[in-house]
């Protein structure tokens, strides 16, 4: 609300930004006050790019309430930012900064131009993308845009028939519509990976013709008949010839009133049954079939389209096989894969027909997940055949590789003298093992548990005994007098089972040991004692 | 009871997360092996490169694009799809072009189709998953620089060098959906 004598004048209110293709308006509420030169001024900032702010074009002093920026030059992917305020004479209201936008986020996708015609039974309808054709905010996108399309019957009274088409590309046909009827549509782009709103075209009617003498051929399918791709179809009438078209998928994304370049399939001009065998050139990328029928001068109008798409099936190449003999009653089967690089990311099944290639015995099917696997059971000095085909378990059917090599190979030489010999060997082996781990067990105790006897000869050397005590050996009895009283704390005694059980050694540890030893004697020990001292010092030493 | 419970649970995962990353494998292995084809037919398009050197330039493709960090796959495939879409409307505007050879030209626009065709079927499933990455930046970065793509082609009237400059800025852009592909895993 703005006050006659200028002191507070406040921005537009509700102000909306609505862009249309490449339309851009700006909206506000009008203000309530019945006099006074109130007019709207606008500016506008790209955020990214610049600071500054400009006087947006277009929106200069409006009266209105509305105002048109259209001829802004700007890229419609940058964010913008606008403000706006009213103004009177040379009092101006603060600015109201509008929330940043993205216009390519922010448009609204507008009608496309549609064209019909009508057959009997069908509805072609060719559309055009929304915009000019020097659209601005479409121009990456004109030859992108999805469609829908609301179809219903346009009879007296209650609408009782309507249905929606999606379609993905700019031309669609709508089939099983009744004869000599007036059909109505209206049609809407979208973007698929935007979500922007957009407007309906206006409302275009049509009438069916008279129903065609002959029917559109029905059912049209690729099948695959022993590895060769086939098209079949149905029909009901006799006496015709049928007439094949193929067009090769990418065209289907090209808008524009150029007509589809549908062209003859080869062998399929004038095919007296409702079936064909193509090229099979054709069914490697992406194709589109159509059928129709042709009587003397007469023909149907053009089957439903059928799409094949050999994209979407994964080609595996076909594994290679090798067979090895293991023993009389079994063989070895290998599977490998020329290009392993591509197939990394997923696992493979095998199918391996295996057969014994003299006779005409049934073959056997193996479906294995392992590269390499033993087949068992088998006769001795027979030659045996695999093939392998290699299956991608898919939804919604098994992909196949085409089939491998024939691998043949002969199991070993066996039958019972054979059996006897391996065995007879087998044994000899596991005997010399064993004596072979005898000697080693011999040896290992020799090295870590020698005999405890000294040699023999030190007898000579020490043939007395007490001596040979004294080096050897130390009565209980005087160890056990060998004290040493300093630290008592710090005695500690070990025991070696190093010469004989008798013998013991202790050894003391003090902390200070001044190599003086006090022992209490008992009086006729001291020999002993001096002897047993000798002994503590040394194992002390 | 409960040790039983976590293990049925745990194999129950795994076999999911199997079953679900072999679609994606499939997908992955269908696109990259695609993208190869695409890359070679290139290579035999591109010719005489020497001469244009004068008119090289430095259309500033995103940065995210150029190195990508960690991606989810959702948003991978919707910046691969405008990648793809891009590359096909700007061969399909280079087709009458004299001088290239028609054949690998429409070997070219088949490829894309496919990956195209493949990538919107997953985007659909994406969409009913309520995982499609809506307002995505890099997609809108995307469209900026194809636009300068589109506006340098008409800036140099289309001549053959500025087509061949193209072409070679092209053959990055696959090196770079090479790496994208490699994000379509769960």
């Amino acid at each position: 609300v703005t006050r006659v004598g200028g002191t507070e004048l406040k921005p537009p209110q509700n102000v909306e930004v609505d862009i249309i293709d490449d339309t851009f308006t700006l909206r506000w509420a009008r203000s309530r006050e019945p006099a006074g030169n109130v007019t709207v001024s606008a500016d506008y900032q790209v955020p990214g790019i610049a600071d500054n702010w400009t006087k947006l074009p277009g929106c200069q002093h409006v009266t209105s309430a509305t105002c048109d920026f259209s001829s802004l030059k700007m890229s419609v992917y940058d964010e913008i930012k606008l403000r706006i305020r009213a103004e009177e004479g040379n009092n101006t209201s603060p600015w109201r900064e509008l929330d940043t936008f993205i216009p390519f986020q922010q448009a609204r996708i507008g009608p496309p131009k549609v064209h019909l015609e009508a057959e009997d039974k069908a509805l072609a309808i060719n559309i055009s993308p929304p915009g000019a054709e020097d659209s601005i905010m479409w121009q990456l996108e004109r030859p992108h845009f999805a469609y829908s399309v609301i179809i219903w019957r346009n009879a007296s009274g209650a609408q009782t028939w309507n249905e929606t088409h999606r379609s993905r590309f700019p031309r669609i046909k709508i089939h099983k519509l009744v004869p000599e009827t007036t059909y109505c549509v209206r049609v809407k782009a979208r973007l698929l990976l935007q979500r922007n709103p957009a407007e309906f075209s206006p409302v275009h009617c049509v009438t069916t013709t008279v129903e065609n003498e002959l029917p559109a051929p029905e059912n049209i399918q690729v099948i695959l008949e022993n590895d060769t791709y086939v098209l079949k179809w149905d029909y009901t009438q006799d006496n015709v010839t049928f007439e094949a078209q193929w067009l090769k998928s990418y065209l289907k994304r090209t808008s524009g009133s150029e007509s589809e370049k549908w062209a003859q399939v080869q062998g399929c001009e004038r095919a007296p049954v409702a079936r064909c065998a193509p090229p099979q050139d054709m069914f490697q990328k992406g194709v589109y079939f159509r059928v129709r029928a042709s009587r003397g001068n007469s023909s149907s109008p053009w089957s439903e389209e059928e799409k094949f798409d050999a994209g979407r099936r994964v080609v595996i190449p076909p594994p290679i096989v090798a067979l090895k003999p293991l023993s009389s009653h079994s063989l070895r089967v290998s599977i490998g894969l020329q290009d392993q690089t591509e197939l990394q990311h997923y696992p493979l099944t095998y199918e391996v027909s295996f057969w014994e290639n003299a006779s005409n015995t049934e073959r056997k099917t193996f479906v294995e997940q392992r590269a390499d696997f033993t087949v068992s059971s088998l006769k001795p000095r027979t030659v045996y055949c695999a093939i392998a085909q290699a299956l991608l378990k898919d939804e919604p059917r098994s992909q196949r590789s085409h089939h491998s090599n024939t691998a043949c190979a002969t199991t070993e030489a066996g039958g019972a003298p054979g059996a006897l010999l391996a065995a007879g060997l087998t044994v000899l082996l596991a005997l010399l093992v064993l004596c072979a781990a005898t000697a080693l067990g011999k040896l290992v105790h020799y090295v870590f548990f020698p005999p405890g006897k000294p040699p023999a000869t030190i007898d000579e050397y020490f043939p007395e005994e007490p001596m040979k005590n004294l080096l050897l050996s130390t009565s209980v009895e005087r160890t056990e007098e060998c004290f040493i009283v300093e630290n008592v704390d710090t005695v500690s005694a070990k025991e070696m089972n190093h010469l004989d059980e008798d013998h013991k050694t202790y050894t003391s540890q003090a902390s200070q040991d001044s190599g003086n030893y006090s022992i209490e004697d008992e009086s006729g020990e001291s020999g002993g004692s001096h002897a047993s001292e000798e002994l503590g010092q040394r194992g002390a030493g | 009871m409960t040790n039983r419970c976590t293990l049925q649970l745990t194999v129950l995962l795994c076999l999911t997360g199997a079953a679900l990353s072999m679609n994606y494998g499939t997908l992955r292995f269908q696109q990259s092996s695609s993208n190869s084809a695409c890359q070679k037919l290139l290579w035999q398009l591109i010719t005489s490169p020497q001469h244009c050197l004068d008119d090289r330039m430095d259309f500033q493709i995103p940065r995210e694009v150029e190195q990508p960090q960690q991606v989810r796959k959702e948003e991978a495939m919707v910046v691969m799809h405008e990648m793809l879409q891009q590359i096909f409307s700007i061969f399909r505007r280079g087709f009458s072009n004299a001088g290239w050879n028609e054949t690998i030209v429409e070997n070219l626009l088949e490829e894309l189709d496919g990956q195209m065709d493949r990538l919107e079927t997953a985007l659909e499933e994406i969409t009913k998953e309520g995982k499609f990455p809506w307002e995505n930046r890099t997609v809108l970065r995307l469209k900026t620089y194809y636009l300068g793509i589109f506006q340098y082609l008409k800036g140099k009237s289309y001549s053959r060098c500025a087509w061949t400059v193209v072409q070679a800025e092209i053959l990055r852009n696959f090196s770079f959906l090479n790496r994208l592909i490699g994000a379509l895993q769960d």
